[in-house]
Parts: structure tokens; sequence; C-alpha cells
């Protein structure tokens, strides 16, 4: 299992900040990202760990996965 | 001696008050002038040029504090209520400009004036009235004291009894802060602030406690039905905008501490770190969650970018992204409803939340270290409010606070961790991480600062994501993203509306091949980007997706292709740095502290350090700049700042 927590403005559509998934790799994880299309949850940059991930990158059990929106300036 | 204008979008007048003799008299600003130099920020740094000669001091006689509008400030194009104050800084001795949002530049228009320029010092407490272009000087031996929403209202009550109504009006004041010239004060108008520099204890050591304007003077715009289409355009298109349109209006700027989090740029421990734990707990989504009541934006402003919280049954204003990070990460403190309160506190005092954060870091850190035994710990934070109090009243312990952390360090040591640049604190982006941010702090002309640094953060990770350690292409990107936001700052714009300049698909589709491939290409384009800065004439066109070249044509009726408003930027731009140079800036100036250069940010990365040197040789080559960092006789001539001086 790896948990998976949002940012930005995608989770205020989710509603949620996190989930759990058994998904091991992010094609899978886009279908189950909650309040969101898998369109739009392809859109989200995506992170392990703390590190910015490739879209080949496949989750061990444990991993903790962030999905963001792009964000801007300040 | 009136000089009136040819040009839509000014009024026309720049008044001079004299606190000293109570003299007031019209300021000479020809229209040569406002071709050359715009308005805003760099229209002050024009009157100081002309004015100053380096000798003199941020308290003194011979300083003056220039609150300047812009030609588009007030003329309806969007996000177009700033104003801009200038002064010699009280916390780095150079040239500081701070600008603000709210309704004062509005009103200041509306009272007949582009610009006031106010020197000496009253011997009594004062607050300026000026409505129409006639001026009061009124006794404020009542407002001194008062907090500065005590005062605004307190205002509110004086006007109402003078006039039997209270008309229409913007103003500005400082706090106790401000009054005790603690050196980072700062002013302000309804509750947006002009923040950085110290410009209110320039107010403060004046005895002025405020300035109201207003009246029913109209700007004039040129040519009103192109900009009241184009108006409605730039509207639309900034309203469909990833940034503009959906990330700052929903999260405003406080959403960016997850994405800093994530590219590991979010000061923390006083910019020991670059993530922090617990940044969830002070994240904008958990502040949109818990505690946000309404988005505010400023006058015709479609971004809506400041949040309103309520705090202890008040509505009040919520922190922006420095203040959340500063306050936050920067303490070691996840504590969101105590950062509510203390930015509220802070604005009350009218302490720039920035750099007063960061000196009560450095004396933390300090304390950890053993040189300044102090009592202050990093996550232990219950006596914050209190601590500001006296900051802001210069007691005890405040009021070395109140110094800033250049000071402190060359008192106490620790210069290594002191975070600042020319004496003013860096903001809450951690730069080894976002090198290029890293040579904006440096050389920016203001001191620490991100925004008059070129913000390339907004290449590095939060909006695009081009290598954030690399010193390829910074130099001249960091060039142009200065000129182009010096500019949109002395039109009287928001920067903000400057985000729309990235096309939506690169922001709305980060992962897609164009999007990756402009990344990797971007800093490998500083040849390109070098050639669009050297000539920039060669865009004698308006571009698509920068909307503003063409309001300010339509508006003053000037030609104002993009080419010539970079050139106009990088005028603005050199000519605060000769004029810093006549107080003695150049390239030894343009520093960070020792942590940021040598320490590295993750001991496995070689590369988590600000490499400045590299840095600073691409920046000047690419300036124009000679070996010291200064701008030469022919750069200076071609930019028209050395033949239009009065000196």
């Amino acid at each position: 299992m790896i948990k998976v927590r949002i940012f930005g403005v995608a989770r205020l559509k989710a509603g949620v900040s996190s989930f759990e998934s058994s998904a091991e790799t992010l094609q899978e994880l886009w279908k189950e990202v909650p309040g969101l299309t898998r369109k739009e949850a392809k859109d989200l940059l995506p992170f392990v760990n703390g590190e910015a991930a490739g879209k080949q990158v496949r989750f061990q059990d444990g991993d903790e996965v962030v999905l963001m929106s792009p964000a801007g300036g300040g | 001696m009136h000089m009136p204008t040819e040009y839509g979008g000014y009024m026309g007048r720049v008044l001079q008050i004299n606190l000293s003799s109570r003299e007031c008299k019209e300021y000479p600003f020809s229209d040569e002038e406002r071709e050359l130099f715009i308005g805003g920020k760099t229209m002050a740094a024009k009157i100081l040029y002309d004015n100053l000669n380096g000798t003199e001091k941020a308290f003194s006689e011979e300083n003056l504090l220039i609150i300047s509008t812009g030609p588009l400030t007030g003329s309806g194009a969007p996000s177009s209520s700033r104003f801009n104050i200038s002064t010699i800084s009280p916390l780095t001795g150079y040239i500081t400009s701070s600008n603000c949002g709210g309704n004062f530049g509005y009103y200041l228009k509306k009272a007949g004036l582009d610009a006031l320029v106010l020197r000496g010092k009253s011997k009594t407490p004062v607050w300026i009235e000026i409505q129409n272009d006639k001026v009061e000087i009124h006794d404020a031996e009542e407002l001194w004291g008062l907090r500065t929403s005590e005062t605004q209202q307190a205002l509110d009550e004086k006007l109402r009894l003078k006039n039997g109504r209270v008309r229409k009006n913007g103003k500005i004041c400082i706090g106790p802060a401000g009054e005790h010239q603690v050196l980072y004060s700062c002013i302000v108008s309804n509750e947006r602030v002009a923040g950085r520099g110290g410009a209110g204890a320039v107010m403060g050591w004046m005895n002025l406690k405020a300035v109201c304007a207003g009246g029913n003077r109209e700007v004039k715009v040129a040519d009103k039905e192109r900009m009241v289409k184009h108006t409605q355009k730039w509207f639309r298109y900034l309203k469909k905008h990833p940034l503009t349109g959906n990330q700052l209006p929903r999260l405003g700027t406080p959403g960016l501490v997850s994405p800093m989090q994530m590219r590991q740029m979010l000061a923390t421990k006083n910019y020991k770190h670059g993530t922090y734990d617990d940044f969830e707990k002070i994240s904008g989504e958990v502040l949109a969650e818990k505690y946000n009541i309404v988005n505010k934006g400023c006058l015709s402003c479609p971004i809506k970018c400041a949040r309103t919280v309520e705090i202890d049954g008040q509505k009040v204003k919520g922190p922006e992204l420095e203040t959340l990070v500063l306050l936050g990460s920067g303490f070691l403190n996840n504590d969101l409803e105590a950062i509510l309160r203390w930015n509220h506190e802070l604005d009350e005092l009218g302490l720039d939340t920035i750099s007063c954060a960061n000196t009560i870091a450095y004396a933390m850190e300090a304390n950890e270290k053993g040189i300044w035994k102090n009592g202050l710990s990093f996550s232990q934070v219950d006596g914050m409010p209190e601590l500001f109090q006296k900051i802001a009243f210069r007691e005890g312990i405040g009021d070395e606070l109140a110094q800033g952390s250049k000071r402190l360090s060359e008192k106490y040591g620790g210069k290594e961790f002191a975070n600042h640049v020319k004496g003013m604190e860096l903001a809450a982006y951690e730069p080894r991480k976002a090198v290029g941010l890293g040579l904006g702090y440096a050389v920016s002309n203001r001191g620490g600062c991100h925004l008059n640094g070129g913000y390339l953060t907004i290449l590095e990770g939060l909006g695009l994501a081009i290598d954030q350690t690399t010193y390829h292409g910074k130099g001249d990107l960091t060039m142009l993203f200065q000129d182009l936001m010096e500019m949109i700052s002395a039109t009287g714009q928001c920067l903000f509306t400057s985000y729309a300049f990235f096309p939506s698909p690169l922001l709305n589709h980060p992962n897609a091949w164009y999007t990756r491939a402009v990344n990797k290409v971007l800093p490998y384009c500083g040849c390109v980007v070098r050639i669009i800065n050297k000539f920039p004439e060669i865009a004698f066109f308006h571009l698509p997706v920068f909307h503003h070249t063409k309001a300010f044509e339509y508006v003053t009726g000037m030609k104002m292709p993009f080419g010539k408003y970079v050139r106009c930027g990088e005028r603005g731009y050199n000519l605060e740095r000769e004029l810093n140079r006549r107080f003695g800036v150049d390239s030894k100036k343009d520093v960070l502290p020792k942590r940021l250069v040598k320490e590295l940010q993750d001991p496995k990365n070689p590369s988590s350090k600000v490499p400045l040197r590299k840095l600073k040789k691409v920046y000047y080559h690419a300036r124009g700049w000679d070996r010291r960092g200064l701008p030469t006789e022919r750069l200076l001539r071609r930019l028209k700042i050395k033949e239009t001086a009065q000196d």
C-alpha cells in the first residue's frame, strides 16, 4: 500500500487531503484519485518520498506519493 | 511651476512638502522625463537621483520620502491600484522602494497628483490631508501611539467631524514601530502594506503619522474606447489563466508552501534547511480549508489573492506566503492559528513581517549557538506577541531586535547565518535549491528581495521546472525578468499580472512532452535571452500573451512596443543601481550569507549551494556592467540616464 497526499487547487476539488492506494504505477494511480478524472489527475506533478518522479516510476510498499497541481508565484 | 502633461494616465502634478518649513510647492517633472522614467518606483528613483549625492542618511533633513503612482494607476486596467514608496532605507542605507496595493494610489490621483515628495521633519507629530490639490497639515498628537487600524478609524472620524461627512479617501499611516523608528517599520494602507526597507521608520522620523488623499479629479485615458475593449479582454484572459484565475484566487500566495516544500526551497529554521516536516499544517491548503472566509482583491483586481480570516470573532487579513513561512517553518512553528494572530499583530504595530521574523530567527540561532544568550529558541514561541510589542516600542531585547539581523550579527557574530543582503532580510525562498533566485537576492537594488531579484523561482520549480541548481541561463533570465517587473511596477500595476505571461498549456500540463522540453531547453537559451536583453528594440510589436504594452499605449498615448517596454525597465533598474553606487554599492555588496554559498543544503548533493561567483559574472556581463558590478558610462548614456540628470 502507498499513501497518497494531494496538494494545490486539485485538493480543493478532490475534497480529500490523502488516501491509501494499492496502485503500483502512476497510470494505475491516476484512475483512483477521488473527485478527479483520469485526465485531470494526469496533469498533477508526482513526487515519491519527497523527490520529483517521472512517468515510469514504480511504487514500493510504504511509499509516500504526493500529487500536486502546478503552482505559480507569490 | 505647473508642468501639465500631454499624456493620458498622468495627472501632471508632483507635489513637494517640506515638513520642517511646512512649505508646499510643485516639483517639476516634464513629459520628457515621463517618457523615460514612466512612473512609480522609476519616477521616484529619478527624483532621488536628481536630489541625492550619496552622503545623505535615512534619518536626515536631506532624505526624501516619495509616494508615487504609475500612469495606469486608477486607469481601470487589471490590478492597477498600486503605488510605490521610495526613500533611503534605514535598514540598508541605500535606496529602497516598496510597492503597495489597496486604494491609496487611486485616491492620490483623484486628488490630482502623480506623486508626493516629502522631506524635512516636523517639530510635532502631524498628519497631512490632501483634497483636490489643497494641502492641510494637521496636528497628530491624538493619533500618536495608535495602532494602524485605530489610526485609520480615527482619521475617518476626524474627517467626518471636519467635513460633516466622510468623503471617499485613501490613507497611509504608520504604527508604533514607525514612531519608534524600528528599522524595518512598514507603511500601512487599509490592510495592505508597503512592507520592505523601513520606509515607516523614515515617516516616523519625520513625525508624520499619516497621509489622507482624495478628490474628484479623473484619470484621463488617451484612447478610452480601445482601452475598455482591451481591459475586458485582459480581464477574461487573467480569469482563464491557471495562475491568475485559479491558483492565486483559490489558495492565494500561501498555496506555494507545498510546492516550495517539494522543491526543497521552504526556508526552515533560519534557512538551515529547505524542507519542514510539518509543512502541511502551515500550508495554503489548510488555510483555505480551515480559516479562509473570503478572498479579497485590491481595486480593479480580478486576481483577488488576499485572504480574510477570522480570529476571536474578528475578520482580519490573512498572512501572505512570506509571513506564513518565516513565522512558521522559519521558527519550526506549526501553529497556523498563532501565525494568523501574529500576522495581524505585526500589521497593527507596523512591522515588516519578513524582516521581523528573520531577525528573530537569527536571534534564536545565535542563542542556540551560545553567541548571544537571549532566551529565544526555535519551536518555543509562546511569548511572540509580547516580543513583537517590545520590538515596536523598543523595550528591552526589542530595542536590539529593532535593528535587524545585519547589525545584530556585527555586534554578536554569526554573520554566516544572518540572512540578509545589503542589510535587508531575505524572503521565504531558500535559494540553494533555486540558485537563480539566489543571484536575484544578491544583486537586488533593494536588498534581499525576491521580486526586485527577478523572481526566477517561478521557473525553478514553482511554475515551470527548469534545473534548480544550474547556473546556465540564469543570469540572462534574471535580467529579463527584473526589467519586465521593474516596468510593470513603474506603470502602477501588480506584478502578479506578469504571471499570465507564461502560456497556459505549460502550466496546465506540466507532464506533457512540450513542457518537459521547455524545462530542459530553457537554461540553455541564455544566448537567445541575451539578444533580447541587448537589443530589445527588435521586438517592435506587441506580444499576444503580454497585454501590458497595449494597455500602456491606450492609457497614455505613448508608443510602447514590447522591446521598448523592456528597455524602460532596464533604464529603471540601472537608474537605481547607479543611485546606489553613490551610496557605495558595488559587487562587494552583492553577497549572500555564507550559509547559502558555502554550506550544502543536501550533503549528498554538491550542487545544493548558490554558485554566486559564476552567476554574478554572467549577470554583470549580461547587464553590460563592469567588473565592479557597476553600469558603465556608455550604458548610462545609452539608457539616457546620464544626459537627463540635473546635477
